[in-house]
């Protein structure tokens, strides 16, 4: 306890710029998370509603990819990425990257770890979507087409506007769990926070002390459960106000338990 | 396809044993998280405010931090403050700690689906409070906690990869393929083995679960 306290275990906080080149390596985690979010949600609509077609081979195939990639460990598909991808596409990444993106993304490993974050993230995304959508009321379907509409606008005027809001709480809580898991792409050394944690601990560092593993790691941990904290009480407050628009009628928002998605049982 | 099989019947042994250190990792980590769950969930349905709180704020703080993070503070931290943590202690007390949280956040749901009208009904036929938990709340607890708890340990199956290929040693069987890949440089043959491994794992606790399911569960 008491070196855990020992104000000379932080003083590397206000020592030089330490604190500083943590904050940059976590806004690099941030940033690799709404990358990978917005990717992850585009293709994993793809997936959802390849899934629900009533094109038979479509709908099985788009099945068996969500089951794999959702079932495997995405530490795994990282490095598998990374030692995997053929090098004439990671030199493509360093030439398409936007050269505004901070240091840390131009490099071509970031291509694997985006990647390897996407597949994952698009199959549990796919799955929270498809259980949006089951969740409605199937004579939502059968009005839209009884009214004359086509299946792709009754996909979107009635079925997505519904069934994406129940998934909004469900879509926040695997934002957090995103964010969690871009501290992976440090084994593939993409200078993020934990990378950075590690030179400030490390014996080549600038700032004139050297930072004690613990406290370092603590630090950061707190920016994690800050940040999560906030991000859990926008997904709690929405999920409220949903249930607020919804009063009266009874209806399922789907809800994930650490990326497993869990779904009211459809009627 | 024959690189493929020549990789699996030259590493069996090397696969198998680092699937049997990832079953054991999550078993072991599966206890403590039962174990640490259940006592947090216990205080977040105590009758008093501040235990409540104190089990509120585990839950926040351990849901929120990334694996690796933890990871990082129970093994490098401690050892370099000093404390002889072991590769074993370390990881399975990571991920045991980091899943409990969600252990106490289905335990509690689940004490919380059985109707307070139950609770009444059985307070007001002379069961003490102990015996109302033990024989009315608990048992329908569980039948709906099944599925919920079965999801996590789908999760921790893929967690537990996280720990041998960060700085914790462990041949685990993302370990073991990643010590093969850099022997014989033969990547794709020997994640694909690994990746056969984890599906199996998840697949058995999957059809595990499910048969748990149709015999004791209650659908809400």
């Amino acid at each position: 306890m008491s070196y855990l306290f020992d104000p000379a275990n932080w003083e590397w906080l206000v020592t030089g710029n330490n604190f500083r080149f943590i904050l940059e390596g976590f806004l690099v985690n941030l940033e690799i998370a709404v990358i990978a979010m917005a990717f992850a949600l585009a293709f994993g609509l793809l997936l959802a509603l390849a899934r629900l077609t009533r094109v038979r081979p479509v709908a099985v195939a788009a099945g068996a990819w969500v089951d794999v990639f959702r079932n495997l460990p995405l530490i795994f598909l990282i490095l598998y990425l990374a030692l995997g991808l053929p090098a004439p596409w990671r030199n493509a990444y360093e030439d398409v990257v936007p050269s505004f993106f901070p240091e840390a993304l131009q490099s071509g490993r970031v291509l694997a770890a985006l990647l390897g974050l996407v597949l994952y993230n698009s199959a549990v995304l796919a799955e929270i979507m498809r259980a949006g959508i089951l969740s409605l009321d199937r004579g939502q379907g059968e009005a839209a087409s009884a009214l004359g509409m086509t299946y792709a606008q009754s996909l979107r005027f009635v079925i997505l506007p519904q069934g994406l809001r129940r998934m909004v709480p469900a879509t926040v809580s695997q934002l957090i769990t995103l964010n969690k898991d871009t501290t992976l792409v440090s084994i593939i050394a993409i200078q993020e926070v934990m990378r950075h944690g590690r030179i400030v601990t490390g014996f080549n560092f600038f700032g004139g002390v050297q930072a004690p593993v613990l406290q370092v790691f603590l630090f950061i941990g707190a920016l994690f459960v800050l940040t999560n904290f906030l991000l859990s009480r926008l997904s709690r407050r929405l999920e409220v106000r949903e249930r607020r628009l919804t009063a009266g009628r009874a209806t399922p928002t789907v809800a994930g338990v650490e990326d497993q998605v869990a779904a009211e049982p459809v009627r | 396809m024959n690189d493929y099989l020549d990789l699996l019947t030259g590493n069996l042994s090397e696969l198998a044993s680092g699937m049997w250190v990832t079953v054991r990792l999550v078993a072991i980590s599966f206890g403590i998280a039962m174990g640490a769950g259940t006592l947090v969930a216990a205080l977040r349905v105590a009758p008093s405010a501040w235990l409540q709180r104190l089990g509120g704020i585990y839950v926040e703080v351990f849901r929120n931090l990334p694996l690796l993070v933890l990871l990082f503070i129970t093994f490098a931290g401690l050892r370099r403050a000093g404390v002889p943590v072991s590769p074993w202690v370390a990881g399975t007390a990571s991920l045991g700690v980091y899943t409990s949280a969600y252990v106490a956040e289905v335990l509690r749901s689940g004490v919380f689906s059985v109707s307070r009208g139950q609770i009444e009904a059985s307070l007001s036929l002379g069961f003490t409070y102990g015996a109302t938990l033990r024989r009315i709340v608990l048992p329908q607890a569980f039948r709906t906690v099944i599925s919920p708890l079965g999801s996590l340990i789908i999760a921790m199956i893929k967690n537990s990869a996280i720990i041998g290929v960060s700085l914790l040693a462990l041949p685990d069987l993302l370990k073991s393929a990643r010590v093969i890949q850099s022997r014989t440089f033969e990547t794709n043959e020997a994640f694909f083995w690994a990746a056969v491994g984890y599906l199996l794992l998840t697949a058995t606790v999957t059809a595990l679960i499910r048969v748990l399911e149709s015999r004791y569960a209650i659908r809400r």
